[in-house]
């Protein structure tokens, strides 16, 4: 408990989102050699939800049941979302799409300055932290978050009657918490995934080569719709999917865009409020001719 | 750390487990004393399992039909998460929301745990032994044509032990019965390309058409097409981007994905699918030009309700695309003259010249005994008439629940009663277990050994499961010991040196270790590398397509009349997760919603909007559905994506026993549906059920994913985006 | 418009008339009290429920993570700041017709704030663990984040509530040496005698105590400015549409001053009444504070229009849509009837007659702190419902019985204070009131004197 620390530390602490001109702060760790992202191609997602529950499997989501779900309070981390085109016609003769959403991991994350007791970080591999033993529960996170993927826990699951019955708490994956009630949680990109494989990399002396680590959610996508690895390697598929749709990290409106037609699909969420988030999507194609 | 009411006892009682099955398993490695050891630790795992990191053993999903290879991550000896199997044919490594749910399966709270016994309404728990005994007892004197097998599709050495078993029993009586199949299209399949399920080539097509065949969603192996699929829409293909038309009354998952959304009058397809022959105009077989003779765009569009321009259009996208693939699904077999709409559909494909090219013929398998016994719905008729005429004495029933998916006209659970002596094989205390005498408690998917060849086969293989942890509950038998004792009671000979279905499994792959690749190899090191990648590639001579998908004797019924007092047709939907309702217990599934409607955890009624406001039927009022046979009430949806003339209800919901999660979970519609049955095959037409609707007065808040306010679309244009395809390049993607 | 105080009051009587409201309570009180402690009865056995079950019986979900809570906390940091602006900021502008009333009204600052801070606990989901937010010397080396408002906000309220305390205490001094040198015998007598702190009305504890409070009141306005603009940060500094708004501190300092000001009538009427302050709560001081509220009134409706304004002409769609929602959504008809309280009622303050009609004003007073609770309500609520993400826009939120049990609790904790203050400390400024007639007499002999000795 340092006040010097505290001191000495000071700009870095005030410097701890990315500025467009001025690139990442410089801290020891960071840029580190690992950034996760992830890039979502929507026009292979086919809706399926298999990524929804393959998370909940991995992450010790509760279900809620429906009284619970009707109030709002269902606990998914990806959620899938189905859109109509919005012109009322008569039927969707264009099918529909699917998006699925979860925490995009911002650069400059809205979430992390609000908190009061510092509870969500910025990890010095790219991820958006959530530390579930300092939330006290004040829920400023997921009011300032433009795209609502933080989930508090209004109950206390584990405690709870159908949750998780005997022996399905035996399901429970013992690399991370079971969360109690209280405290907000979202997507960690499998944190526990992606350290395990950092510290495998390190044991063995070597970087993390992609494919060395799997989101859950990924790792079950039937259609492959999802990517996620380094964005600093160049040789990961989720880095040149990102420099072949030319979509930069820490920019609030891509060059592409400045222009109307380019003939380049992929884009983020709520770009221009300047989160910087590090999920890329890639739009639905669709023929119209047919 | 976990919070919860787990405590540690069972975590040690665990872990006591895997130690001490290793511990006995083990040979002569004691800590103390030989023999003498009075101190085990409490972690003794194998000298490759180092505890907190997980070690991955390969197994076989049975979740559904698919029968994809999984991989299951086991940790201080139980299985914690399952994964696709890399090395699998099918599914290459990727699962489906279905298959994750199978931990669910396995560590369920409602699993029969101990043989029953019935004593009038209740179960008395008794011990195999008796069991077994009383089975014996109860088939003695009793004879071969009086005794019935009832099971799902079965395939690999159960089939064999199960067949050995009804031939030791002089039976032939077994009836391979699933509610939900693509019986009609198999047949047609037959008649048109002389094998039932030909290997279909998604990858390879430039335009898909289907007919309601839900290829992403719940038809026959969704995770294997979606990986096709996938590669279908990639722009830097030799065919470029792929186009999909779905053409269905109802929009299944499939439809959400098209270019082109459909929508036709129920039972209408085959006359679409003729029509769009017709439209192809020259260069297709006098016959093909015979039969579709009448077809004309304007005649089709009266018909069908698909507008004249987009036949032609239709037909014009296929002529130009070549080659393209048309499918046929559950929305157009199930109806009266479902062979029919398959006929016609198959007709299109071989006009199309596809066959060959995107309808491929499947390998030969070798082994004609452990090749699948597919299930279809002729054969619940059949055993349903032989239990209402009292010719059967004792039933077998093993991965069927008949009294929740028969309709109600049928009067199975009357006809049950008939039989005196029922045996049910169960994993839950479902509808058709609480009918029998006798249930047997099986091992989860998770915990049994077996064998498996699915029914689509894209390399010809075998599969195997094997478990991935010790059984949970000390009284539960795999299907394969349970049938091999039963076996043993007939033919005690033959099968005495099978110790288990283990060893018998074992013993009959290692039998075979030549024809499978592993001539001169160690029996020990073959059937030890077969387990690790547990499947191994089956010899089989490429097969060849035989059939003649034939115009001749191809007749159409018109569009079917409104019947006055039941003015909509029902469509019963088939989801991903709910299936035929056998996995209705698991909440993953019940909380995972919908993909189109986003309910969770109930039934709905989907009913299109204008459908909705002639009847002034809003979004949450519960409405009655009756059909001639039976009613059920449910909450409406107004749904954008099915014909103004038809109404939806999903299938799998409605369970009245089965566990905590299924009961009192919506409501069953395969009660209400008519007994109509397509007039080739005998199959039960799902599509053919005639309903009303009618307000009952009360309403609901529709408990759903997109949230109350009937979903908002506001995030279309700027959240979800959609581009045309001549918008974008995509042949540069990586 | 009247005298503010008769001249001729004697000092005597001044002090009989206040310390006979310090005398055994009536049944009335007792069953008010009665009444009190039953309705925060139900605000703590529904926060011991909250707090055993968990958040979700409050009705909330995602995105609807904030609700009545938050809402009844700035509104009762908004009631705190009457106080300040009437004994500090009328104090500095030598506003003599605050002397009367200022007491009560400082009490109730100090009340509300132990209120509003009251609704910060209960709105954590780990309550237990609030203390992560002080920087306490702990083994991990962790500080609270000092980027985010929450944390200015515990900060400002508490240093807040702190110089309100002193401000309030040392400002009564000289009323408890009254008190320790005029009541019997007994635990009152000590008790006056320990908060008297040995006040012996000398000159130099006078010219002490002048400075004390001067220099207690200057640094009193930029906190009570500062706190409410800081709880204004809370959203001002979020990107949430409807939030996102730099006129925010200066309207919820304006809307806290109102409030007050609204409270403030409220309880003058009731004290007036009930300890039959006549003389000294008089008519022409009702006029005054009615008009100060007045004017406070069309600040806040002037500030109320700019964020209109500002949402219109800044074509940022979400934000009109927001506002839109408002105007048009489910919570239209609380939109509207703040807009009405708010911006309408308060013209009946302009009309002379009923300036000082009883009835009226103590109605006018209690529709206007609807208004405001109304506006707490409407600030909090339609964003969540109706923010950037349309998936997760959310039609079907209200409050649940828990959240309202509480609040309703929170009206009974305050009455609980106040009037066991009313019966512990004088209501009324005796030595202010003194003063106040000392300077009315001088200025009236002035007047004579003037008249008489004119040439």
């Amino acid at each position: 408990m340092s006040v010097s620390n505290l001191l000495e530390n000071w700009s870095k602490f005030r410097h701890n989102h990315p500025v467009e001109d001025k690139g990442h702060p410089d801290w020891q760790a960071y840029p580190s050699e690992i950034k996760w992202a992830m890039a979502i191609d929507l026009d292979a997602c086919t809706g399926c939800n298999a990524c929804s529950v393959a998370c909940y499997a991995e992450n010790n989501l509760p279900v809620v049941g429906k009284e619970k779900y009707s109030h709002g309070q269902a606990m998914h981390w990806m959620r899938i979302e189905r859109y109509w085109d919005e012109d009322n016609r008569e039927f969707p003769d264009q099918g529909a799409q699917f998006l699925p959403m979860l925490c995009q991991q911002c650069e400059a994350a809205p979430c992390e300055t609000v908190c009061p007791v510092g509870a969500t970080n910025h990890t010095e591999d790219g991820l958006n932290s959530q530390i579930y033993n300092r939330c006290i529960g004040s829920r400023y996170c997921s009011a300032n978050c433009p795209y609502k993927v933080r989930y508090f826990n209004w109950y206390d699951y584990p405690s709870t009657e159908n949750v998780w019955p005997a022996p399905m708490e035996q399901q429970l994956n013992p690399d991370l918490t079971v969360r109690g009630k209280g405290v907000m949680e979202k997507c960690t990109f499998c944190k526990q995934r992606t350290y395990t494989a950092r510290n495998n990399a390190k044991t063995e002396g070597r970087k993390i080569h992609d494919g060395d680590v799997q989101t859950a959610c990924q790792q079950a996508c039937p259609t492959n719709a999802i990517s996620f690895g380094n964005l600093f390697d160049p040789e990961s598929r989720v880095a040149k999917q990102w420099e072949q749709q030319q979509v930069e990290l820490i920019k609030a409106e891509q060059e592409k865009d400045v222009k109307p037609g380019n003939n380049l699909r992929g884009y983020r969420i709520f770009e221009e409020l300047r989160p910087y988030p590090s999920v890329m999507y890639l739009e639905r194609v669709r023929e119209n001719g047919v | 750390m976990i919070e919860n009411g787990f405590n540690r006892r069972d975590f040690l009682k665990v872990l006591g487990w895997g130690g001490t099955a290793v511990a006995l398993s083990g040979c002569g490695n004691t800590s103390i004393e030989n023999g003498k050891e009075t101190v085990v630790s409490y972690v003794e795992p194998e000298d490759y399992a180092i505890p907190s990191i997980g070690v991955y053993f390969n197994s076989t999903c049975a979740q559904c039909d698919a029968g994809c290879n999984i991989e299951g991550r086991v940790r201080e000896g139980r299985v914690l998460k399952l994964e696709g199997n890399p090395g699998s044919f099918i599914n290459r490594g990727k699962m489906c929301g279905l298959g994750q749910a199978g931990v669910q399966a396995h560590y369920n709270p409602d699993r029969v745990r101990e043989p029953l016994l019935r004593n009038g309404s209740q179960g008395e728990t008794l011990t195999w032994d008796k069991a077994l005994s009383l089975i014996n007892d109860k088939l003695n004197g009793v004879k071969g044509e009086e005794i019935a097998f009832l099971t799902g599709g079965v395939s690999g050495h159960v089939k064999v032990l199960l067949n050995n078993y009804l031939d030791a029993l002089g039976s032939k009586n077994h009836y391979a019965y699933e509610a939900v199949s693509p019986s009609v299209v198999r047949a047609a399949n037959k008649k048109a390309y002389g094998v039932e399920m030909p290997r279909l080539r998604l990858d390879k097509a430039k335009v898909i058409v289907s007919f309601g065949a839900d290829f992403l969603g719940a038809w026959v192996s969704p995770v294997h097409f979606s990986q096709q699929y996938a590669q279908f829409r990639k722009g830097n293909r030799p065919e470029g981007r792929g186009v999909l038309v779905q053409i269905e009354s109802k929009m299944t998952l499939t439809g959400a994905n098209a270019d082109r959304w459909i929508p036709i009058r129920p039972g209408t397809e085959g006359i679409l699918a003729l029509g769009i022959v017709n439209a192809l105009g020259a260069g297709i077989p006098a016959d093909a030009v015979a039969a579709a003779k009448d077809y004309t765009a304007d005649r089709v569009s009266k018909d069908t309700g698909v507008p004249a321009e987009q036949i032609i259009r239709l037909a014009e996208l296929l002529k130009e695309r070549s080659p393209s693939l048309v499918l046929a699904g559950a929305a157009a077999e199930g109806y009266a003259h479902g062979s029919q709409n398959a006929a016609a559909i198959a007709l299109l494909n071989q006009v199309l010249g596809n066959v060959g090219k995107t309808v491929e013929a499947p390998a030969n398998a070798q082994f004609a005994q452990i090749t699948p016994t597919t299930g279809n719905r002729a054969a619940l008729r059949s055993l349903n008439d032989s239990m209402a005429q009292g010719k059967l004495k004792v039933l077998f029933s093993y991965g069927a629940n008949p009294v929740y998916t028969a309709p109600d006209a049928l009067k199975l659970q009357d006809n049950l009663k008939k039989v005196p002596f029922k045996v049910v094989f169960a994993h839950y205390l479902d509808e058709t277990a609480l009918e029998a005498d006798l249930v047997l408690p099986l091992d989860s998917a998770l915990e049994d050994w077996g064998t498996s060849i699915p029914e689509y086969q894209v390399e010809p293989h075998l599969s195997i499961q094997q478990p991935l942890m010790e059984r949970l509950y000390p009284n539960t038998r795999g299907v394969g010991d349970i049938l091999l004792a039963l076996l043993k009671q007939r033919r005690a000979d033959e099968y005495k040196a099978y110790e288990d279905f283990y060893s018998y499994l074992r013993g009959a792959v290692v039998q075979n270790k030549a024809a499978l690749g592993g001539a001169g190899a160690d029996d020990d090191a073959f059937w030890n590398e077969t387990l690790s990648n547990a499947l191994v590639k089956l010899p089989g001579a490429a097969g060849s397509l035989s059939g003649k998908a034939s115009a001749v004797g191809l007749t159409l019924p018109a569009p079917a009349a409104e019947v006055v007092a039941y003015p909509l047709r029902l469509i019963p939907s088939v989801s991903a997760s709910m299936r035929d309702g056998r996995h209705a217990n698991l909440s993953w599934l019940q909380e995972s919603p919908d993909p189109l409607t986003t309910v969770v955890w109930d039934s709905w009624v989907e009913i299109h909007p204008k459908t909705a406001a002639k009847l002034g039927i809003v979004e949450g009022d519960i409405v009655e559905v009756a059909s001639q046979n039976g009613s059920v009430t449910s909450q409406a949806y107004l749904f954008p994506g099915i014909h103004p003339d038809a109404i939806s209800m999903p299938l799998g919901y409605g369970h009245e026993a089965m566990g905590r999660y299924a009961k009192g979970t919506g409501v069953n519609v395969f009660k209400i549906l008519d007994p109509v049955f397509d007039k080739e095959t005998g199959e039960l037409a799902i599509n053919e059920t005639n309903v009303r609707i009618s307000k009952v007065g009360n309403r609901v808040v529709v408990v759903k994913e997109e949230g109350p306010n009937g979903g908002s679309q506001l995030g279309r244009k700027k959240i979800a985006v959609k581009v045309s395809s001549d918008k974008v390049d995509l042949s540069k993607e990586v | 418009m009247g005298k503010d105080i008769r001249e001729d009051i004697a000092w005597a009587q001044i002090n009989t008339d206040v310390l006979k409201s310090l005398e055994n309570p009536r049944k009335l009180f007792w069953v008010i009290i009665f009444v009190a402690l039953m309705m925060f009865g139900v605000g703590v056995g529904c926060e011991v429920y909250q707090y055993q079950t968990g958040m979700g019986v409050a009705g909330l979900n995602n995105p609807n993570v904030w609700g009545l809570y938050i809402a009844t906390f700035i509104f009762w940091i908004g009631m705190s700041h009457s106080g300040t602006l009437l004994s500090a900021i009328l104090h500095l502008m030598h506003a003599d017709w605050r002397k009367p009333i200022y007491r009560f009204a400082e009490a109730m600052t100090t009340f509300s704030l132990m209120t509003a801070g009251l609704f910060v606990m209960v709105h954590l989901g780990r309550l237990w663990q609030f203390y992560y937010a002080v920087p306490y010397p702990n083994e991990r080396w962790t500080w609270p984040n000092f980027q985010s408002p929450l944390l200015w906000d515990a900060m400002a309220i508490f240093t807040y509530l702190s110089s309100s305390v002193i401000f309030l205490y040392v400002g009564s001094i000289p009323d408890f040496a009254i008190c320790r040198d005029n009541v019997h015998p007994g635990w009152r007598k000590k008790l006056y005698t320990l908060l008297a702190l040995g006040w012996e009305g000398t000159d130099r504890q006078w010219r002490n105590f002048r400075v004390t409070y001067l220099t207690v009141a200057c640094f009193l306005i930029p906190l009570a400015v500062s706190v409410h603009s800081i709880v204004a940060s809370d959203f001002a500094m979020s990107q949430q549409p409807g939030w996102h708004v730099t006129s925010f501190p200066p309207y919820f300092v304006a809307g806290a001053l109102y409030s007050g000001c609204a409270a403030i009538i409220t309880l003058f009427i009731i004290l007036r009444y009930v300890f039959k302050f006549e003389e000294y709560m008089t008519m022409p001081i009702l006029k005054k504070t009615v008009r100060l509220t007045f004017a406070i009134a069309m600040v806040w409706t002037y500030l109320n229009w700019v964020e209109f304004a500002t949402v219109w002409y800044s074509h940022d769609e979400v934000a009109k849509g927001v506002l839109i929602d408002k105007a048009t959504g489910r919570f239209a008809p609380f939109w509207w009837a703040m807009n009405f309280c708010g911006s309408v009622v308060p013209f009946t303050m302009m009309i002379k007659r009923l300036q000082t009609n009883i009835p009226v004003m103590f109605a006018v007073s209690l529709l206007l702190n609807l208004g405001m609770w109304l506006e707490r309500f409407m600030i909090v609520s339609p964003t969540f419902s109706h923010g950037y993400y349309p998936w997760t826009m959310d039609a079907n939120y209200w409050p649940s019985m828990v959240q309202w049990g509480i609040v309703f609790g929170s009206f009974g904790w305050f009455t609980l204070l106040f009037m066991t203050f009313c019966k512990i400390v004088p209501s009324v400024s005796m030595y202010e009131v003194k003063e106040m007639v000392y300077h009315r007499s001088l200025a009236t002999k002035k007047a004579e004197l003037g008249l008489e000795g004119g040439h």
